[in-house]
């Protein structure tokens, strides 16, 4: 056997050139000859929150790529190719603060998508000083300061109380729901928002919601306590991924029958594995697959849904697929059009033409600039939102969408009521 | 000999004016995201250095991210709620932080050891769990923790929002702070510190009260953490009950172990690398996802070829470069 024997100066010289040739022949993402417009996306792209960051950056390459594909967007008289950077900000302030700066100063974007949450206010200074459109899938970041934040995607918590409606319609037999939730910016609006939706149902909830700390790991003794209340519905409010999973599998292994309810169940096919297609049917969560044939409705603003589907899944596969894979996507789609309308790529002018007639085109139909109650701020896009459901074949599907504005003008005093309760309203905000 | 004194005093202070030299011209040489990375950087440099004062006792605490988040939480609620000037609130800050590691003293050095270490992240959990604490939303903002902190001041017409300003008060801040730390090692106090480390039972035959020594390196310890933490909350404008997390407390240990204790500067070595590492070069190849995995996987080839630490890497160079000059001394010697 020949013994392979490599000196240090060898290393060194095979390490340079390797690199060397991968700068070299790597291939770029530019377009030499076209006009490009950069978009910053500053979300968690590892860590706990990154399920809610890294599936949005793979949906926006698809995004991307179509529209590059067909020439770009159109914008005044040029034609832009679109390119993305993006910054992991870790779910953290200070690096959102980092990132924010990098992006604008650095990358010259033009719009930056971010989750929101507890990385807002870090990047907050840096779009007042710098005048950029900032969006957030999480309008709890929203208040009356804050002018250059746009929410144009998912009115989280709030599209939850359609998901209880539905129930209360279809279910008419569950009478009694227990709550859990981390305690965390995410879920305690959402803790709220079910609170008056189950209200609003007439589903009693049995005991205080209970909070778990974030490191929570072993959630066995928070099941246990839920089941021991004997509740109809079981919800998981909006619980990360990380939570979900084990609380279902808990639900499961305690034998619990009932109704479950979640605002997600991102990657529900490992769930369906790891407990059985039998429990999981009827699981009810808010984030459809764009499979689905509910999604080629008229009233859907989302281009070709089915086939960004198909594409994700072909790109990533299919259990990568979760709530946000297509929300950064469809906020981009509204940012192109406002940007094509306002003939330029200036933040300020891009807000102005988004929010004309104070309606928009949110992915799931038309839809209003709405807020100012409840986050002091008409920077939220309300409108329809899918009510979804795991069938007895372990497959995610539409039950029907419902309005969220019609729910609120019946119901806003409630909503109000438990927000107040739980400190939420932005105005208790410190 | 007095010559090699005079020596070797020169050469140290010409260091110091080089390292000064080098510090201040830092930030010009950088990036944007560098520069707001140099600021964070800076603060960690007393957050860590801080923590070594209390490891001189022999204690490793688990609080002293909290501790840090201490002085953020009060620095903020002295500036926004109570109107404080924000150098004020700063000071009020890492005040309130060196109080309450006075008042935790009490319960926490019955304990020595791995107790000590166990009692106090439970004592940190409790006070970051009541940041959290909804009867308090009022006050400390819950999860969300607190935003708009008022930013610090212009003076003189300098806006302290942009990082090198702010860079350059963060650098007079913790170099004085710094000072202080190393005067305080080098005094007797520090000796009495390194006494109830090796040797607590005989230092307390010899009438040190060594509950009191803990209690001031604790004390002092936590002021400077809460400076550490002001300076951080008036920069970012925000502090959540999650950026003081076990998670960031991991930071502080993984920058102490790394850089290592035994010497003042080798905490400010493991900073200043793994940060360099994790920020600016991970960051730069393009790896988001992997970038935790590149990380750890550094640490533990750290820490397995270099188990004191990176500061006994200086001591290995220079005594390379000795024996290299031994044995050409000595081979010129044999050829003549």
């Amino acid at each position: 056997m020949t013994k392979f024997a490599m000196n240090r100066r060898d290393f060194l010289s095979t390490t340079a050139a390797v690199t060397v040739m991968a700068g070299v022949s790597m291939p770029k993402m530019s377009f030499a000859a076209d006009k490009v417009v950069k978009i910053g996306f500053l979300a968690p792209l590892t860590g706990a929150v990154a399920a809610w960051g890294k599936p949005g950056l793979d949906g926006c390459k698809i995004w991307a790529d179509w529209v590059n594909a067909d020439g770009g967007v159109k914008i005044g008289d040029d034609a832009y190719k679109v390119e993305f950077v993006a910054y992991d900000d870790e779910y953290d302030p200070s690096k959102a603060r980092t990132g924010a700066v990098k992006l604008i100063k650095e990358d010259d974007v033009k719009f930056i998508m971010m989750l929101g949450g507890d990385p807002w206010p870090g990047a907050s200074p840096v779009a007042e000083k710098e005048n950029m459109l900032f969006s957030t899938l999480l309008p709890s970041d929203l208040s009356p300061d804050t002018e250059l934040l746009v929410a144009p995607c998912e009115v989280h918590p709030i599209y939850n109380v359609t998901g209880v409606e539905w129930l209360a319609e279809n279910k008419p037999e569950l009478k009694t729901a227990v709550v859990c939730a981390q305690d965390d910016s995410l879920g305690k609006p959402s803790v709220a928002t079910y609170l008056a939706a189950f209200e609003a149902a007439g589903i009693e909830v049995l005991g205080d919601p209970i909070f778990f700390d974030p490191a929570t790991t072993d959630f066995a003794p928070i099941m246990s306590k839920m089941l021991a209340l004997k509740p109809d519905i079981i919800c998981l409010d909006t619980c990360y991924a990380d939570y979900v999973h084990p609380l279902t599998e808990q639900a499961f292994q305690q034998g619990f029958k009932g109704q479950m309810i979640s605002c997600t169940a991102d990657f529900y096919e490992k769930m369906v594995e790891k407990t059985s297609k039998e429990f999981m049917d009827g699981f009810i969560f808010q984030f459809p697959d764009f499979d689905d044939p509910a999604m080629n409705a008229e009233h859907i603003n989302f281009q070709k849904p089915n086939d960004f589907y198909a594409e994700y899944v072909k790109r990533y596969g299919k259990g990568e697929w979760s709530a946000v894979s297509w929300e950064y996507a469809s906020i981009m789609d509204l940012w192109a059009n406002a940007a094509g309308r306002a003939g330029t790529t200036e933040p300020v002018k891009v807000l102005e033409a988004m929010k004309v007639g104070g309606t928009g085109k949110q992915a799931f139909g038309e839809a209003k600039w709405w807020g100012k109650e409840l986050f002091g701020i008409d920077n939220a896009l309300v409108g329809q939102w899918p009510v979804v459901a795991i069938d007895k074949d372990g497959k995610a599907r539409i039950q029907d969408f419902k309005s969220i504005p019609a729910w609120w003008d019946k119901h806003k005093d409630l909503l109000i009521k438990h927000m107040k309760a739980l400190n939420q309203m932005y105005y208790q905000r410190s | 000999m007095p010559k090699t004194d005079t020596n070797t005093n020169f050469l140290g202070l010409l260091g110091f004016a080089l390292l000064a030299v080098v510090l201040i011209a830092l930030p010009h040489l950088l990036s944007f995201s560098q520069q707001e990375i140099l600021v964070l950087l800076v603060i960690n440099v007393l957050l860590v250095c801080s923590y070594r004062l209390l490891t001189l006792t022999g204690e490793w605490s688990l609080a002293h991210a909290v501790i840090m988040g201490v002085g953020a939480y009060s620095s903020a609620l002295a500036a926004k709620q109570l109107s404080f000037p924000v150098p004020l609130a700063m000071l009020t800050g890492a005040g309130v932080a060196g109080f309450l590691a006075f008042l935790l003293s009490f319960p926490l050095f019955r304990m020595k050891g791995f107790y000590f270490l166990i009692a106090s992240f439970a004592a940190g959990e409790v006070i970051r769990l009541t940041w959290k604490w909804s009867d308090l939303t009022f006050l400390f903002g819950g999860p969300k923790g607190i935003k708009r902190i008022p930013p610090f001041p212009d003076f003189l017409s300098i806006d302290f929002y942009e990082p090198v300003n702010y860079y350059y008060l963060c650098l007079i801040v913790v170099a004085i702070s710094l000072l202080i730390l190393y005067r305080i090692e080098r005094s007797r106090i520090g000796l009495t510190f390194h006494a109830i480390h090796w040797q607590d039972k005989l230092a307390e035959s010899v009438g040190v009260n060594t509950f009191r020594y803990r209690m001031l390196a604790f004390v002092v310890s936590a002021f400077f953490a809460g400076l550490a933490g002001a300076l951080y909350a008036h920069y970012v404008g925000a502090v959540a009950p999650n950026r003081f997390s076990v998670e960031e407390m991991v930071y502080i240990l993984i920058w102490a172990i790394v850089g290592g204790t035994a010497t003042f500067y080798g905490p400010i070595i493991g900073v200043v690398t793994l940060t360099i590492l994790n920020e600016v070069i991970l960051r730069s190849l393009d790896v988001d996802e992997m970038r935790p995995m590149f990380y750890g996987a550094i640490l533990i080839i750290s820490i397995l070829f270099l188990p004191n630490g990176l500061e006994s890497l200086l001591p290995k160079i220079k005594g390379w470069f000795a024996a290299r000059k031994e044995k050409r001394a000595m081979t010129e010697q044999l050829a003549e």
